[in-house]
């Protein structure tokens, strides 16, 4: 099992290999590439480290707060405007606009009216990751079987209940896959937020790295969200293939 | 209608500001009224064109260097059971990774000039390309292929005729992505780095309490991605006209 | 009774221009109890009528008259089944037709018991707890049925119902629905393209021509029931409808 695993993701490990004899064999500084052992090694002393440990919490709340409101806010907002016409015509005009736009460029605005602390990190989390729930939501509720809405109203079930017992269930698969890349995104975007205004945070660790050349401890910011990052997509994909084993 | 849907959502966002800043009257908050003869003054006094093509030159390099490399990468990842077991499991690898937070360590690799900015975009961007290439490549019907053998195509003829247009319009979807990825890279990357680019100007601005003239800026940002999204878009429809249309892909991206 | 009163429907067609009419003012008495099939060629707007009479699609013109009251949408006395299922895949065999006793408030106990019926009558007791995705397409359409059937709607709408089967299960299926109808003698609206399957189900079949769609004939099957397959593809007037039918579909189309 394992060794199938490690076979699997063999180029990963040839990288690494490469990274640390790269990092080793003298041909460029310790301070430009340090091995990727004593990155490693300089995490785990960094998770075992009070202050380290309080700015992931930080950061960790911040994510999951943006998070947690763009999906709940993306769903609703998504379904909803699938339900009339109006709802619909507007949708795609307004993605169009404010898709493409940077949101991180809007932080500035979110700062300089909701102050400099936790919540102007939170709004951008949840500006920057409700896009893509939002999208889901709205083209797979639009997309449910009109078959199965006439089933259910046929049924007896009323128009809000169609939305709730025969709609959302059925974009429930798409949804969760927007979910996850909001995940990655939320990570993403909390994690510059702090680079851009430090303060505190992993973002902030980064920065303070940065600026004192402290290149190992430049590392470990990004291991340790990129980490967050993976998991959190595991753990939707998990939750996936858990709840949503009808889905083909 | 349809048309002229965005036009209709631009105004009425407009609307909601002008009328939000009517409404707090703070400095911080300035109606686009306000800042529209800040944004005059930007374009008239040429002040903003260096930052603005310091800022899309960069964007175009990366660009153009993720479109040769990523789009080759991509097809042989969809065709190749070998390329996509060796680059799927380091797509996964890079995947969560904040590209554009790696700006610090490239600056000390490659220096603070642009060489490191068009890294940084290339890397990020070159990700959706790799992964929308494979997707549309390794979804191409085989009797499509099957077809052309059989009126003598070689393999590399049915790698260039068959195989790319193919999966075309799943790859200019990842384009699309990309473009609105590599965006956001330049913008943060430029706002972690603060030496100039629009990125930069709107900090600038912002720390320097010229609070319109950040707005401005950020008009600007927005400006220029609904505009290179809406002219690709309208590139994409015309290259993939005869692929059945989705609707469900609309540019976001981190 | 169900009456259609000049029901009409017209399209307009997105990009404009002439709105399109898919069916020209159609009369027709569906008695209680009886099995009555819509035949016609594809395109001719047969489906359409069928969702309209199940309130599903708003007519242009006219009314579907209910015991001589006008529906107001969709109603658990006239209960669907489509040719493509469309069961609920998040759903088990089981809760799939439990959903419209649940969507009535039926009590847990009563609902359960309901159920077990179903399950027995359509023989899918053992996949009670599978979901859609692992069933094949005739068990797939037997659960369909019997969600209908579990909120004892008084008529049955059935559009092309056993169109996406093969031939062997179409047969099967046809023959467990003549079952059940002759023991519970619900009215059944019928669609199918199939002239055969039209003169082997039916008490009445309407003919529909196409562009706009209207009812051509309207024909009584006088054979005998309880049909018997093999009995009645050698009854001489049943080769006589079946004929008779299909060359009238053959100038409609």
């Amino acid at each position: 099992m394992i060794l199938r695993a490690l076979r699997s993701c063999y180029s990963v490990l040839l990288l690494l290999a490469a990274w640390e004899l790269f990092a080793r064999s003298g041909m460029v500084p310790r301070t430009l590439l340090p091995p990727v052992s004593l990155v490693l090694q300089r995490t785990a002393i960094a998770l075992a480290t009070d202050t380290f440990v309080a700015d992931l919490a930080t950061t960790l709340f911040r994510l999951l707060a943006g998070l947690a409101l763009a999906v709940g806010l993306g769903i609703a907002l998504g379904v909803i405007s699938a339900q009339t016409r109006a709802g619909r015509a507007i949708f795609e005009p307004l993605v169009r606009v404010l898709g493409p736009l940077p949101k991180i460029a809007l932080f500035p605005v979110l700062l300089l009216t909701l102050g400099f602390d936790n919540t102007p990190r939170i709004v951008l989390v949840l500006i920057d990751a409700i896009f893509p729930v939002m999208l889901a939501a709205h083209y797979a509720a639009r997309a449910v079987d009109e078959k199965l809405i006439w089933s259910a109203r046929a049924a007896g079930t009323s128009p809000t209940g169609c939305v709730l017992r025969v709609i959302l269930p059925a974009a429930m698969p798409q949804i969760l896959t927007g979910i996850r890349v909001a995940a990655v995104i939320a990570c993403v975007v909390v994690f510059l937020s702090e680079m851009v205004q430090p303060g505190d945070g992993l973002g902030d660790q980064m920065i303070r790295a940065a600026r004192a050349f402290r290149s190992v401890d430049m590392f470990v910011p990004i291991v340790v969200i990129s980490g967050l990052g993976f998991i959190l997509d595991t753990l939707l994909a998990l939750v996936r293939r858990r709840a949503l084993g009808w889905a083909g | 209608m349809i048309r002229f849907g965005p036009l209709i959502v631009l105004a009425a966002l407009l609307a909601l500001w002008q009328a939000a800043g009517m409404a707090m009257r703070v400095e911080t908050l300035p109606t686009p009224l306000a800042v529209l003869p800040e944004l005059w003054a930007l374009f008239a006094s040429g002040e903003i064109w260096g930052d603005l093509r310091a800022s899309l030159y960069r964007l175009a390099a990366g660009f153009v260097l993720a479109l040769a490399t990523g789009v080759p990468l991509g097809i042989l990842c969809g065709r190749s059971a070998a390329v996509r077991g060796f680059v799927s499991p380091l797509l996964a690898l890079f995947y969560p990774v904040p590209k554009a937070a790696l700006i610090p360590i490239l600056m000390l690799w490659l220096g603070a000039g642009d060489l490191s900015k068009i890294t940084i975009i290339y890397l990020s961007v070159t990700l959706p390309i790799v992964y929308h290439g494979q997707q549309g490549a390794a979804a191409v019907e085989e009797k499509l292929v099957w077809s052309a053998r059989a009126m003598g195509t070689g393999r590399a003829g049915v790698l260039l005729r068959i195989i790319l247009p193919a999966s075309l319009p799943e790859l200019l979807l990842g384009v699309r992505v990309a473009i609105v990825i590599g965006l956001i890279v330049m913008i943060s990357s430029e706002m972690i780095v603060r030496q100039n680019g629009l990125g930069y100007d709107i900090f600038n601005a912002m720390d320097m309490a010229q609070y319109r003239l950040t707005y401005a800026v950020i008009v600007v940002v927005a400006v220029l991605g609904f505009v290179l999204d809406a002219t690709f878009e309208r590139l994409r429809r015309r290259l993939t006209f005869w692929a059945p249309e989705r609707q469900d892909q609309l540019p976001t991206g981190a | 009774m169900i009456r259609l009163d000049r029901v009409s429907k017209t399209y307009t067609r997105a990009g404009g221009g002439e709105p399109v009419r898919a069916l020209s003012e159609i009369s027709a008495d569906i008695a209680d109890g009886a099995f009555v099939t819509i035949v016609g060629p594809s395109g001719c707007g047969k489906s359409t009528l069928l969702y309209i009479v199940g309130g599903f699609v708003p007519a242009s013109g006219g009314a579907v008259l209910v015991e001589g009251k006008p529906i107001a949408g969709p109603g658990p006395d006239r209960g669907p089944v489509f040719q493509e299922f469309a069961l609920f895949p998040w759903k088990t065999v089981r809760q799939n037709i439990r959903f419209g006793l649940a969507e009535q408030n039926v009590p847990r106990a009563e609902a359960d018991r309901r159920v077990d019926e179903l399950l027995d009558l359509v023989h899918l007791r053992q996949y009670a707890a599978l979901y859609p995705k692992e069933l094949s397409g005739g068990m797939k359409q037997r659960v369909a049925i019997a969600r209908t059937l579990a909120y004892r709607p008084r008529t049955l709408l059935m559009d092309e119902p056993f169109g996406a089967l093969d031939a062997h299960t179409r047969a099967k299926l046809q023959d467990e629905l003549l079952q059940i109808w002759e023991r519970e003698r619900k009215t059944v609206l019928f669609i199918t393209h199939g002239v055969d399957e039209a003169v082997y189900l039916s008490d009445r079949i309407l003919v529909m021509s196409a562009a706009p769609g209207a009812i051509k004939a309207d024909i009584a099957v006088d054979l005998p029931r309880p049909r018997r397959r093999e009995e009645l593809l050698r009854h001489p007037r049943y080769q006589e409808l079946v004929i008779e039918i299909g060359r009238m579909m053959d100038t409609t189309a």
